[in-house]
């Protein structure tokens, strides 16, 4: 498609000064830099400066940022410790973990409820409804929810462990660090599979009922249909749903903090909230600025890696 | 389309199971509110108080300014969210429209931005407000919140302009309007389910937010989003699952409210421009 | 930094919108100052402080103080922010523990020239030594509390049991009160209760009533690091037995561990004088009954601090100081012993009325004695400006004692190491 196809439709009117005459064809793009400018203006005032005196702190030995004092001297000890410390590759490991088991989770239950609720029945409207409800809850009100039901003593989740008989004891959620990862990833998926539900609904709706028909003449099973028409067809929605839910994991931190604190024993620490309790909790943000500047690297490369498969996304 | 019998018992089997599953820890955040206080740690569990306190909410919002955290909320929202829209509308026409030098790699940054997680962002974003005084002002939270949400509106406009049909405003432009008229009068009313499902997820980006309430809202009560305000209701000496989820409930209830109503735009508009 | 400025002054502009609606908002209104407490909701110790506000408002015409709550586990961290934030509140309201920070930043007015110009007789004060920083008074202690021992009397009788003297009696009974009622499997009443989730200050507190028992330190009276000593050992292997046997339960924070305990889910609770009235609101309240802690020392320490943060205009401060005035006067002194149920610092106060209001006052004394003869405080000394880091380390080496069954042996080397460390830093 041409972008340009509006030079020869265009219809000289009324005259204008030339200066602001962003109609004419050879200052059409002026336009287009104008309407750019106050996003740019804004990105730059709020994101990239901000970035900028960022990575100017990982940089440099700095408890509390203070812009009105002078710069301390140029220092690379905040990577070198970095690089050095533990707490640094467990965290790395720790997000990985989230991104990967968060986001194939939100798939699965966004994948099943899309399929279901596509289907027509009585009540199918409320089911969308009810099926995408949990996306508007706030994530620290998820949080308390969770936080409730996985209570170690009186939680309802103890209870119908016992009575299914899963379990003989009372599992301790938060003094254990696997089921507290556990707990963090339910409330995540729960908190994040609507999203990819919403998406996938609006694309399974665009497939033409045409090809489901044509297929069941040929004799396609249901699940070759899922497989042949309904997944292919779904790719676009899917490249760009699994980026934002990723997006989404990687950056989290409400739900972490306020459910486990990074706990216990760091089995939940992710980068995000190694960042803020370096910064915010010992606060020494020239350390805490060095990690998120990696953190930031890493999406760079991921970013690129992410686009470069799904291209219709940018 | 037909269906056997057994087959229309699973598939409603199947939906009503599923919903109930899925819904059920807001079903259950409303029994905890709805019980007395020393009856919610007693097994096995009742799931329907015996009798509901319906009382619970007026005496919350008698004891805790939560209408005043919903009015900062909202405040912070409908702030964040006009200033992010206003230019994510003009740059995600901008982009879809005109071959600008740099586009490209303005759509990348803002793509990377996405990523930026929040708890860097908010270690400079809290040096420059000390230095602006913003520390304790809603307008710190307001531009905070709009570094979450301008990427993300700026990238969903962009991908709902580019399905918008160029013919709409070459034939506004044969009829005599500007390019900027024809954006305004043309393209931005046919967008408007677009632009509500947007404004619609900024909104909800803000009134999620926690990291920078927490931050830079925690010394001025008055200005405390709701958010914020639920957190420090787990107190040292106190703490009442009861009176947290009356709280809670009552929260949730505005953005749950416009989700409902909006639920028809916010499918379309947040898939348009991906699934072409 | 010149290119900070340049921009700086772009973002000034930008917001000078926003900058200017904010503060013209503030000085519209009369005299506000801020007061950051934790205890705003608190029942007594709450009503206390709301008390001395509206005296405080009553004799200041057109000065309003604005009370802001924040949770416990957060404060550290918030204050800091506060102050490093540039917008400290105007009467700094600490815990004991964790003013030096503030105070070796800088960040609290000294107080012996307002002392001596009001003739503020502090001698006998209880606990005021730990308000003296560098060799200046940058706080008012107000409050030096023992922990004592809560216990829900009708529990204990139902097992037989008596009144546990010494760790050894208290492990047995609470052995015993720590049952399946119903027999679903799920474990209804406990033994004891401690928060175990939640801030590494309060965590810490938690462990030294086992700690102190058997005779441990974190550091000694020169601040060198006694972690690895066969007492702290011993300590740690108790705590290890009372969580890892889960005698109590277990992920709480400290306020749903003293309601379970209110509403008569638990059978013993060491706490100090906060818990008074949150048993008088809970269910249990007419089983529980107090008696001297079985753990000798008591857990005890200087509990908070008021102060005047150094960053705020003269005549803020001068009005602080008019506010701790009226705190630690004999009149309000005398009346936090009766609404905060505990032992005011000031020798001055009168307690009689308290004496006969709160049928344990007697017993709050003696804890409180008992706790301060042994010189016990919950700040390791030497360790006082990387508290944070500290108890931080202390529970997650300790979790980690519980959670991986590690030897308490091993770990208090492990604990000795890194605290040696953290001195060092």
């Amino acid at each position: 498609m041409s972008r340009h196809t509006l030079r020869q439709g265009e219809a000289p009117t009324m005259p204008r000064a030339a200066f602001l005459d962003l109609a004419r064809p050879s200052r059409r793009h002026w336009l287009g830099y104008l309407l750019l400018a106050p996003a740019v203006l804004l990105i730059g005032l709020i994101i990239v400066y901000p970035l900028f005196v960022s990575v100017d702190l990982s940089f440099q030995n700095v408890n509390i940022a203070r812009l009105d004092q002078a710069r301390r001297p140029f220092t690379t000890a905040n990577y070198e410790r970095l690089f050095a410390s533990e707490d640094f590759w467990n965290a790395c490991w720790v997000t990985f973990k989230l991104v990967v088991i968060v986001s194939t989770g939100c798939f699965l239950l966004g994948m099943a409820t899309a399929l279901l609720v596509n289907n027509r029945f009585k009540g199918q409207a409320l089911a969308r409804l009810l099926v995408a409800l949990p996306w508007a809850v706030p994530e620290v009100i998820a949080v308390v929810i969770f936080a409730w039901l996985f209570d170690s003593s009186f939680g309802l989740m103890n209870w119908i462990f016992i009575k299914l008989g899963l379990v003989d004891t009372t599992i301790n959620w938060f003094s254990s660090p696997s089921a507290s990862f556990a707990v963090v990833c339910v409330v995540m998926i729960w908190k994040g599979y609507p999203f990819v539900s919403i998406m996938l609904l609006a694309g399974l709706q665009s497939i033409p009922e045409d090809f489901y028909n044509a297929a069941r003449v040929d004799g396609a099973s249901a699940w070759q249909r899922l497989l042949n028409i309904t997944i292919p067809s779904l790719m676009p929605v899917l490249g760009v749903t699994l980026v934002l839910v990723m997006l989404w994991v990687f950056r989290d931190f409400s739900i972490i903090y306020v459910l486990t604190g990074g706990g216990p024993l760091k089995a939940t620490q992710s980068l995000s909230i190694m960042t803020y309790e370096q910064a915010f909790g010992f606060f020494k943000m020239g350390y805490a600025s060095a990690i998120g500047v990696i953190t930031l690297i890493v999406c760079i490369i991921a970013s690129r890696l992410m686009i470069a498969r799904a291209p219709d996304t940018m | 389309m037909k269906r056997n019998r057994l087959d229309s018992v699973l598939l409603y089997a199947t939906a009503i199971l599923t919903c109930a599953l899925l819904v059920f820890p807001i079903y259950w955040l409303v029994v905890t509110a709805l019980s007395e206080p020393d009856q919610l740690r007693q097994l096995p569990p009742k799931f329907w108080p015996d009798q509901p306190r319906w009382g619970v909410f007026a005496q919350i919002l008698a004891e805790r300014p939560i209408l005043q955290w919903l009015g900062n909320s909202a405040l912070a929202a409908i702030g964040a969210v006009t200033l992010s829209m206003t230019v994510s509308v003009l740059a995600g026409y901008s982009l879809s429209r005109f071959k600008v030098r740099g586009g490209q790699s303005l759509g990348l940054f803002i793509l990377t931005a996405k990523m930026l997680p929040a708890t860097l962002l908010v270690i400079p974003l809290f040096g420059i407000f000390r230095q602006l005084e913003l520390i304790g002002s809603l307008w710190s939270i307001i531009l905070a919140h709009a570094t979450l949400i301008i990427p993300f509106t700026t990238w969903m406009l962009k991908g709902y302009f580019d399905t918008i049909p160029r013919e709409l405003e070459q034939a506004a432009m044969v009829d005599g309007c500007s390019p900027l008229g024809a954006m305004v009068r043309v393209i931005l009313p046919v967008s408007a389910p677009g632009l509500a499902a947007t404004a619609l997820y900024g909104f909800v980006l803000s009134w999620s937010d926690y990291a920078y309430a927490r931050t830079f809202l925690t010394n001025a009560q008055t200005n405390w989003t709701a958010n914020l305000g639920i957190t420090t209701m787990k107190g040292e000496y106190v703490s009442n699952w009861s009176d947290i989820s009356a709280a809670s409930i009552l929260v949730a209830l505005p953005i749950l409210l416009i989700y409902l109503f909006l639920e028809r735009y916010l499918v379309g508009g947040l898939t348009a421009g991906s699934d072409k | 930094m010149p290119r900070t400025r340049l921009f700086l002054s772009a973002a000034a502009v930008a917001l000078a919108l926003a900058a200017g609606f904010a503060s013209s908002a503030a000085l519209a209104q009369g005299k506000v100052l801020k007061f950051v407490s934790w205890q705003k909701d608190e029942r007594g110790v709450g009503d206390w402080w709301g008390s001395v506000i509206k005296e405080f408002e009553a004799t200041h015409p057109g000065v309003k103080i604005e009370w802001t709550k924040v949770e416990r586990g957060a404060y550290a961290d918030t204050m800091t922010t506060l102050f490093a934030g540039g917008k400290p509140p105007d009467i700094v309201h600490l815990a004991s523990f964790e003013f030096q920070k503030f105070a070796d930043n800088g960040w609290l007015e000294p107080l012996d020239g307002y002392i001596k110009d009001a003739k503020l007789d502090m001698k006998g004060w209880a606990g005021q030594d730990t308000c003296i920083f560098n060799k200046q008074t940058v706080c008012t202690m107000m409050l030096y509390f023992g922990y004592f021992l809560a216990y829900n009397e009708e529990m204990l009788r139902k097992e037989g049991l008596e009144v546990p003297k010494n760790y050894a009696e208290f492990l047995v009974a609470a052995r015993k009160l720590t049952k399946d009622l119903n027999g679903d499997g799920i474990i209804d009443q406990f033994g004891t209760g401690h928060e175990t989730k939640g801030g590494g200050g309060q965590y810490m507190s938690e462990m030294m009533n086992y700690t102190l028992d058997a005779g441990g330190r974190w550091t000694n009276d020169a601040g060198k690091v006694t972690i690895d000593t066969p007492q702290m050992v011993e300590g740690l292997s108790r705590w290890k037995t009372i969580v890892k046997d889960s005698l109590t339960p277990r992920d709480l924070a400290a306020g749903e561990v003293r309601q379970m305990f209110a509403d008569g889910k638990i059978a013993l609770k060491t706490d100090g004088p906060w818990l008074w009235p949150i048993i008088q609101k809970g269910k249990a309240k007419d089983q529980i009954k107090l008696a001297m802690s079985p753990f000798s020392p008591p857990v005890g320490g200087s509990s908070n601090v008021l102060g005047i943060a150094s960053d705020i205009p003269k005549d803020n401060k001068k009005l602080v100081w008019d506010f701790i005035q009226i705190a630690t006067s004999d009149k309000f002194q005398s009346s936090y012993a009766t609404l905060g149920a505990s032992p005011p610092p000031s020798p001055r106060a009168d307690v009689s009325a308290a004496s006969k209001e709160t049928p344990h006052f007697d017993l709050l004394v003696q804890a409180t004695k008992a706790a301060a003869d042994a010189k016990v405080d919950r700040i390791p000394k030497g360790l006082e400006l990387v508290f944070n880091e500290f108890a931080k380390m202390v529970m997650e080496e300790s979790q980690r004692m519980i959670i991986q069954d590690l030897d308490p042996k091993i770990v208090a080397a492990t604990m000795q190491r890194k605290a040696e460390a953290l001195q060092k830093q």
